[in-house]
């Protein structure tokens, strides 16, 4: 009895410790965003108790262009986890329940293209950009997303549909259910926990994606990570108010976390652990 | 995922054509959003183009980008810091992830609870990452030398300035974010073993350490190359942490294989040259792709074998 | 075709309208246009933002700025600027990136507004503006490219251009007993003393990159060093390049902690928070170290002119403002131009705490201002030859430039066979670039 009492002591003050070094940062930001620029220059760690002021807030949300960000960012993170949803499903499906040539292939070459790194994309794109002189264009930031998440999209999807028993699906082809019913009308519904792991996958990426978004938008198309980075200027960081930035950037996956741990425990250990 | 499902396919009547209408839209997505930039890398690298130039009238340069990045020292230099930062970063994340998971494996009340706290560094923005960690390494009003100077009385150190200092943060700023992932995977892992087989071994008077190196390890030895490998090609893959931290100096001391194509583009703008090095990283990392998939690729179905 | 004709004849009888009001007010023509202008998140600029309100307010035409860390400006302007239809009617380029801009045929000459009555302000008075300022942002395509000639043409006007002057703090020399500097052995000397009485001397950039190289640049000029000879060859490892390379060690080892982080902002920084007794760089730290907001030291700061080795030499540097090639409001975007650099404007930007280009500015203003008389007499020895402003010079920045003093400023290793280094380095990119062909 003493004994499990001390392990599970000994267990909770570890889990304590680790969950306090994974929270610090991320506490020291929002901490931060709440000084004004006298006492974060000042350099003496404030963790809680300091004379707080919305000033670096104010400042973002009326003067930064902050709605602006926010409404591009939303909108290429929305659209394109949509269509990635919508083709990737679509893809999935295929590979996971229909018979065709080159299925192999293509469930090998899927995984392969999921690793190509944002670098190599950076330059093409920005060569794409200037060829067709089609910039500063939200629906380009939405096609490179969408690229960007669909292998993935289609992995995770895929496992979801091979938990789903075929002998739904035999049932309603038997009635003569084309495929597209069968697709929305059966499968749709069963699918969803699968839909929203990957939503919150596609989403995720499009909203903290910088290097694609920074060579893609222009003045009026920025997403807020390109934003945020705007404030580390000439004359220094202003530290109060980038801070203010990343605490309302982080905010959303930090919503989905709390919300959806569980999927998306599920969509990171989907390639190592179910393989 | 059972192994009877995979075996059986819906059939429907004469439509050879849906499936081919099931995927087109997808593999066009696919193809002008990844392969299509892929393609072109290998197009510019052939040419020497600048920003701000006609890409119609930029010259053709034959190989001469490969060769030069072939004696380019800079390319080797960063090629070897992304390498170390791989080794310190893996070796340490695998290590301190796969023992947290290991003491932490029990389930216990609240474990939902704390594993959601772990996954919020993986949550946090790249950008917003690099910031807090360069407001925390700031050499005059970091918190880090605060703590260290009224804990250890150690001098201010300038993080960020000095070459095995700033390689030093970025390797632990990459710990803090990624070892969560390895835990949980591995957490993961541990927890799908079948329960029998721990407890054989028990019975079988295995004491800990046994039980740990010689069938729990062993058993998840496939998850754990694919978390290896997985975070290898993170390494490479990798840039948005370093370009706002350090933006990879001092010097070349943080300048990752993937942030030098950045800057090679953007900052010198020799885009050619830059695509040459991309070949190269295309290279690298489809090496690493292929190894994993070999390993473990969860589409093919042995039915398809 | 009647229908076409007789619209025709109509919007020619507006436009003849227009033009006829237009001699009522120069701006009415363009009221209601948007122009939009990009330039760098820097003090003068922000400042700049009251009197461009003004500006719409007096004239009607809208201006929206797009307002970016400096590093990111020439990247998206290039990609604007390549376009067909740009976004941007004013771009303001660091003097550095003018060569590269006309060579690539994407700014517009302002020949083509100094020809048209209907735009030209005759009280405007060019001659007031600073010369070496007006060289230096403005006219492309005389000696080497970049510097004063005869094939040179007009392409902007300075609008936050600046030198370097030095800036110390009045309360640290005085209680340390020491004298203002005014050569480079004087200088090394007091940050030798002051290093010692456990005071942080000079502040410095020391960022790896463009930041280092312009920090070295700033004591490459005043010792007589060069980066080229007069044949295009390297000359970064001659015994002056080396002493520079050596001043901006001892910089490193006496300043305050961090220089090699610092870009401009930390360094300023540094001094603005007290940290630092002297600065040595751009003469923007006066009006910023007047801002309560970046400074603590305000009332205690001396300035001089900026130290001189075998001769004076200050930068030249800072931004100017022209028009691109696919601009969509040229005319417009030249008003706006003419209005912020006018004699009125300039003085506003004074009172609104930038930096003034103009000489009368500079001399009606000199009993509130300290450092105006500084700049004044420092003018004169503003070096249009302080670095090249050639394309190539971008790589040789930051590629090779920006490597090696990092390795001075970091490492102990003796600086000889650095510099030697990094001169075989840039001679090897100056021969790919065909600069020798005529040797």
């Amino acid at each position: 009895m003493n004994d499990t009492f001390q392990r599970q002591l000994y267990h909770y003050s570890a889990l304590i410790f680790l969950a306090l070094i994974a929270l610090a940062p991320i506490w020291v930001m929002v901490a931060t965003s709440f000084k004004d620029d006298v006492l974060v220059q000042d350099g003496t760690p404030l963790w809680f108790f300091f004379h707080p002021t919305l000033e670096n807030y104010e400042y973002i949300l009326t003067r930064g262009k902050f709605d602006r960000y926010l409404t591009n960012s939303i909108i290429v993170g929305v659209a394109s986890t949509i269509i990635t949803l919508l083709l990737g499903g679509f893809c999935a499906y295929a590979l996971a329940r229909l018979d065709f040539k080159g299925r192999a292939l293509m469930a090998n070459s899927t995984l392969l293209v999921r690793m190509v790194p944002p670098a190599v994309l950076a330059v093409p794109a920005f060569a794409f950009v200037t060829l067709t002189g089609v910039d500063s264009d939200l629906a380009v930031l939405t096609f490179f997303y969408t690229a960007l998440n669909l292998p993935f999209a289609i992995w995770l999807l895929f496992g979801f549909y091979k938990q789903i028993p075929v002998e739904l699906e035999e049932a309603a082809i038997v009635d003569g259910a084309s495929p597209l019913q069968v697709f929305f009308k059966v499968l749709f519904p069963l699918m969803t926990s699968g839909y929203a792991v990957a939503a919150i996958f596609t989403f995720r990426i499009a909203w903290n994606e910088f290097i694609l978004a920074l060579l893609l938008t222009g003045r009026t198309t920025r997403t807020l990570p390109v934003g945020a980075a705007g404030f580390i200027t000439d004359t220094g960081i202003e530290w109060g108010r980038i801070m203010a930035m990343g605490t309302l950037i982080v905010i959303p996956p930090l919503l989905f976390t709390f919300f959806a741990a569980r999927q998306i425990i599920a969509g990171m250990t989907a390639g190592a652990v179910k393989g | 995922m059972t192994v009877l499902t995979q075996s059986r396919k819906p059939r429907f009547a004469a439509e050879t054509m849906t499936p081919y209408t099931f995927i087109t839209p997808a593999i066009l997505v696919i193809l002008g959003g990844l392969l299509y930039p892929v393609f072109m890398a290998f197009y510019l690298s052939f040419y020497d183009w600048e920003i701000g130039r006609d890409l119609a009238k930029a010259p053709f340069m034959g190989v001469d980008n490969f060769v030069r990045m072939v004696q380019d020292p800079q390319v080797w230099e960063v090629l070897w810091v992304t390498l170390r930062f791989g080794f310190w970063t893996i070796t340490i994340e695998m290590t301190l992830g796969v023992a947290l998971a290991l003491l932490l494996e029990k389930p216990i009340r609240g474990a939902s609870f704390f594993r959601t706290i772990f996954i919020l560094p993986l949550m946090v923005s790249p950008v917003v990452v690099g910031l807090i960690w360069r407001y925390l390494f700031d050499a005059r009003i970091g918190w880090i030398n605060y703590y260290l100077g009224a804990f250890f009385g150690i001098e201010p150190q300038v993080w960020l300035g000095d070459a095995d200092l700033a390689f030093f943060a970025i390797v632990f700023t990459d710990i803090w974010q990624w070892t969560p992932f390895i835990f949980i995977i591995v957490i993961a892992g541990l927890q799908a073993l079948p329960s029998e087989v721990v407890e054989a071994s028990t019975i079988d008077g295995a004491n800990w350490y046994q039980q740990v190196f010689l069938v729990k390890l062993p058993m998840i030895k496939s998850i754990l190359v694919i978390a290896l490998l997985m975070r290898l090609i993170d390494v490479f893959r990798g840039l948005e942490v370093m370009l706002i931290m350090t933006g990879g100096g001092p010097g070349r001391a943080t300048e990752l294989l993937s942030l030098h194509i950045y800057n090679r583009a953007f900052d010198t703008q020799q885009l050619g040259y830059a695509s040459a090095i991309s070949v190269l990283l295309i290279l690298i990392v489809f090496a690493i792709s292929t190894a994993i998939l070999t390993m473990a690729n969860p589409m093919k179905s042995k039915s398809d074998v | 075709m009647r229908h076409v004709l007789k619209k025709g004849l109509l919007s020619m009888g507006a436009f003849a309208f227009v033009t006829a009001a237009a001699f009522a007010n120069p701006y009415e023509k363009f009221e209601g246009t948007t122009i939009v202008v990009s330039w760098p998140a820097l003090s003068h600029f922000k400042k700049a933002e009251d009197l461009v309100a003004e500006f719409t307010e007096e004239t009607g035409i809208e201006v929206e700025i797009d307002a970016l860390q400096y590093l990111k400006l020439r990247d998206r302007q290039l990609l604007e600027m390549s376009k067909n239809e740009g976004e941007y009617d004013v771009v303001s380029w660091v003097v550095m990136w003018k060569g590269e801009y006309v060579s690539k045929g994407l700014l517009t000459p302002l020949s083509q507004f100094y020809t048209s009555g209907s735009l030209v302000d005759p009280n405007y008075d060019l001659d007031d503006i600073a010369d070496a300022y007006l060289q230096n942002g403005g006219v492309v395509g005389g000696k080497k490219g970049y510097m004063p000639g005869k094939s040179g043409a007009m392409y902007g006007v300075p609008f936050g251009a600046e030198t370097s002057i030095l800036a110390y703090r009045k309360d640290i020399f005085e209680e340390q007993g020491l004298k203002v500097p005014e050569t480079y052995d004087e200088l090394r000397d007091v940050m030798q003393k002051l290093h010692e009485a456990g005071i942080p001397a000079l502040t410095s950039r020391g960022k790896t990159g463009h930041q280092i190289t312009a920090a070295w640049l700033l004591h490459l000029a005043p010792l007589g060093g060069k980066i080229f000879d007069d044949q295009w060859n390297p000359v970064i490892n001659s015994p002056e390049a080396v002493e520079a390379a050596q001043v901006l060690r001892e910089v490193a080892q006496t300043g305050p902690k961090g220089i090699p982080t610092f870009g401009f902002g930390e360094a300023a920084a540094a001094f603005l928070q007290g940290e630092a007794a002297m600065h040595l760089d751009t003469l923007k730290i006066a009006a910023m170290s007047r801002d309560p907001k970046l400074s603590k030291i305000d009332g205690k700061v001396g300035y001089a002119l900026h130290p001189v080795g075998s001769r004076c030499g200050s930068e030249t540097g800072g931004f100017a403002a022209g028009i691109p090639a696919n601009a969509p409001n040229k005319e417009a975007a030249f008003l706006f131009l003419q209005y912020m650099t006018s004699k009125a404007g300039d003085q506003r930007m004074v009172e609104l705490g930038g930096d003034p280009v103009r000489i009368s500015t500079l001399k009606n203003n000199a009993d509130k201002f300290d450092e105006y008389a500084v700049v004044a007499e420092q003018l004169p020895c503003a070096d249009p030859d302080w670095r090249p402003l050639i394309p190539e010079w971008n790589e040789l920045n930051i590629d090779v430039l920006g490597q090696a003093l990092t390795e001075v400023i970091t490492t102990d290793k003796p600086i000889q066979p650095i510099m030697d280094a990094a001169n075989e380095k840039a001679r090897a990119i100056m021969e790919r670039e065909g600069y020798y062909l005529w040797q």
